[in-house]
């Protein structure tokens, strides 16, 4: 039985809606004092990453009149999204946010992001393959056009330069490797081997390495099979059989701040991260920063990360017009290699990478090069509105308790298997 | 008279928890539409053991907070219910922890156990022992989000034991020394018995408090590691907000409300026997 959303919205929300209805209902003010189209935009960039998205958008403003962007901080990208859900169901949603790329299938599905290729120039623009929407999720250019990539990224490996100097090592290449490298390593009480958070994101890169995928091209979430529980269970030796891994305290991004933390102390030899930390980890390191591809075992294997800038269909017209005309200036390849070259996000057009490589980039950042070269090597994600749900509700907390705890690889997978076939 | 309660608790008890019920029954995510699912949300929170072991976790979490708490705010109050100044100020020092918001104290207390930079770590490696991660080791991170809690609420405790030892008669502990009762005696026959309503309350609000987690968790732990740290109001935040289940939520808000019907339904149980028994 399916009930029309506004019927149950009515019946179920009625209360809680009727405090907002004061607010969300009322009709909002397009254009501020100046007579500027108020663009509502969300994002949930810190530090470094925020400081870039906030001069595109004060270049934005020095180029053009008419659109005044209103960016807001809404916290991390899960956070922000959960506001970004309850906005669009309170009808309040801002016309422009950014939301992780696994989300957009589900988003898409609930009918509340627009298509954006019947804007002008949108379907033009010269993405990166790997990155948009029509290489980076498999089916992905068969749709419309819902996501324009901001911020996309892939997982890397980074290596202590002078703990592999001084150990006469190389970047592991290999699954036998990396266990080996990472027990050669470690000094009990001192310092770990490897260390990479204990998360969907790097175990995705693992299943897809030993040979497997998340979802079969019927569209059922196997979750690699069996080499989603090799992947696992990699984990598994690492840190309790090996004892060459630590897995690092926290949830979501306090786990990835705790590697980094560990890497810049010394604590860690080589890591798996974001190539978002490029800049970041070589600007704070005191030791050269090496960047190697993710080891292969079966093949070569990684995943994309980051998000994708969306604009909400319930927004007005006009915001959404605006919205458009500000995706198009961030895509330019100015605004797409500034970005890129500040941070370590990838760069999302081909003239942006195209000028990053004439103006010598490259040639200067090395670790930006491995970074480019392993796009090679990218697994599209499935469209899969599921995706996200079975990502953080029944795979994320499932990798961390049978890492932690040691329990049954096998066994583990086979129980989100079951759930993540039932309806949530 | 009864009708304004009545309308207040209607519309912000009633209403809200008939819906949830209602909302329990479909697969909801807010922005698709509902699929009426009748009790697999149930089933589903069932069967994975996911109720069970947030259950065990809440009430394990409620027993350490409200016993920590009542033996804590006793034993200081008993100690502290001395005059002049140095007393009072230590009892304001302690008091004062109650005041700060949850977030505040939160996020103290995550610095403080830093299992590489925090107070307590530098404290284990002064004395030699080894490394815990206080927060990280699912064995220790409920135990101490329940040792920060009792922290916090230790004051409010000991106030209220401190009011309900100052209204015991003083002439009941003269006539039991009179009569040869040594400290332990009096406390155990003469101020305990009277200060049995003022526990009782204590229990009360420290159970409310210990069921009530959400700020400790969100920012200490996220619910980690491993679930460990998942406590019922939060893993109702969890599902609608986090993972997009409103079904599951409202099956899991349902269920937390029986299990406190229950806990309310024992504790009634408990006062009326108390009052029967000092009226007989």
């Amino acid at each position: 039985m399916s009930l029309s959303r506004r019927s149950f919205a009515r019946a179920s929300l009625a209360a809680s809606l009727a405090a907002l209805g004061g607010v969300a209902g009322c009709k909002r003010a397009v254009r501020d004092d100046k007579g500027r189209i108020r663009l509502r935009l969300w994002f949930s960039l810190g530090g470094r990453n925020r400081e870039v998205l906030l001069e595109i958008v004060k270049r934005f403003h020095a180029a053009q009149d008419e659109i005044h962007v209103e960016p807001v901080y809404q916290g991390d990208y899960f956070e922000s999204l959960a506001k970004l859900r309850t906005a669009i169901a309170a009808k309040a949603a801002p016309a422009l946010s950014h939301v992780v790329a696994e989300v957009v299938p589900y988003l898409a599905r609930a009918s509340t992001l627009e298509p954006l290729d019947g804007y002008p120039g949108m379907k033009e623009i010269p993405f990166v393959g790997p990155l948009a929407q029509s290489g980076g999720f498999r089916g992905g250019g068969e749709r419309p056009l819902y996501g324009i990539p901001l911020n996309r990224s892939t997982p890397l490996m980074y290596c202590n330069g002078d703990i592999f100097a001084k150990e006469g090592l190389r970047p592991p290449t290999t699954w036998r490797e990396l266990v080996d490298t990472a027990k050669a390593l470690t000094r009990p009480g001192t310092r770990w081997g490897h260390e990479v958070p204990i998360s969907w994101w790097f175990w995705v890169a693992l299943v897809g390495q030993a040979g497997g995928t998340v979802f079969d091209e019927a569209g059922r979430a196997t979750l690699g099979d069996e080499a989603g529980v090799r992947a696992l269970r990699l984990w598994q030796d690492l840190v309790h059989r090996d004892k060459a891994m630590r897995p690092p305290p926290g949830r979501d991004y306090d786990a990835w701040n705790v590697v980094n933390q560990d890497f810049l102390g010394g604590r860690a030899a080589f890591i798996w991260t974001s190539t978002a930390y490029i800049r970041y980890l070589e600007d704070n390191a005191k030791f050269p920063v090496i960047a190697a591809p993710l080891p292969s075992e079966v093949r070569a294997s990684v995943p994309t990360g980051g998000t994708f800038f969306v604009v909400v269909k319930q927004a007005p017209d006009e915001e959404k017009i605006a919205a458009a005309r500000f995706l198009r200036f961030f895509c330019e390849a100015e605004q797409a290699a500034y970005l890129s070259t500040r941070t370590g996000y990838l760069p999302i057009t081909t003239p942006a990478a195209a000028k990053m490589r004439a103006d010598g980039f490259f040639a200067k950042h090395p670790n930006d090069e491995v970074a480019q070269a392993q796009l090679a090597n990218v697994d599209p994600w499935p469209w899969e509105p599921l995706l996200f749900r079975i990502e953080r509700d029944i795979v994320d907390p499932r990798l961390e308790e049978a890492v932690l705890l040691d329990r049954d690889a096998a066994s583990v997978l086979g129980e989100a298997r079951v759930l993540a076939a039932r309806p949530g | 008279m009864l009708g304004p309660s009545l309308a207040a608790w209607t519309l912000f008890v009633f209403v809200p928890l008939g819906l949830a019920a209602y909302e329990s029954l479909f697969a909801w995510d807010m922005l698709t539409d509902p699929v009426y699912v009748g009790g697999a949300n149930y089933a589903a929170i069932a069967e994975s053991g996911e109720l069970g072991r947030i259950l065990g976790r809440t009430l394990g979490f409620s027993v350490l907070v409200v016993s920590g708490s009542m033996a804590l705010g006793l034993g200081l109050a008993l100690l502290l219910d001395r005059p002049g100044r140095f007393f009072a100020f230590v009892r304001g020092a302690i008091f004062s922890a109650y005041v700060v918001s949850w977030v505040a104290v939160a996020l103290l207390w995550v610095l403080l156990l830093d299992p590489d930079r925090g107070a307590a770590a530098a404290l284990l490696r002064l004395v030699g022992l080894p490394r815990v991660g206080f927060l990280t080791d699912p064995h220790a991170a409920l135990v101490t989000l329940a040792a920060v809690t009792i922290w916090k609420i230790t004051g409010y405790a000991m106030v209220v034991f401190l009011a309900g030892l100052r209204s015991v008669p003083q002439s009941l502990h003269e006539a039991a020394s009179l009569d040869g009762a040594g400290r332990i005696a009096r406390f155990r026959w003469v101020t305990w018995p009277l200060l049995k309503p003022t526990a009782a309350f204590v229990a009360t609000t420290s159970l409310i408090v210990s069921f009530q987690a959400f700020d400790v968790v969100r920012i200490m732990t996220g619910g980690g590691p491993a679930r460990a740290t998942t406590l019922f109001v939060y893993a109702i935040y969890e599902q609608v907000f986090m993972n997009l289940s409103v079904g599951r939520a409202s099956a899991l808000a349902v269920v937390y409300f029986l299990v406190l019907c229950v806990l309310a339904a024992a504790q009634l149980r408990a006062w009326r026997s108390q009052t029967v028994g000092r009226r007989a």
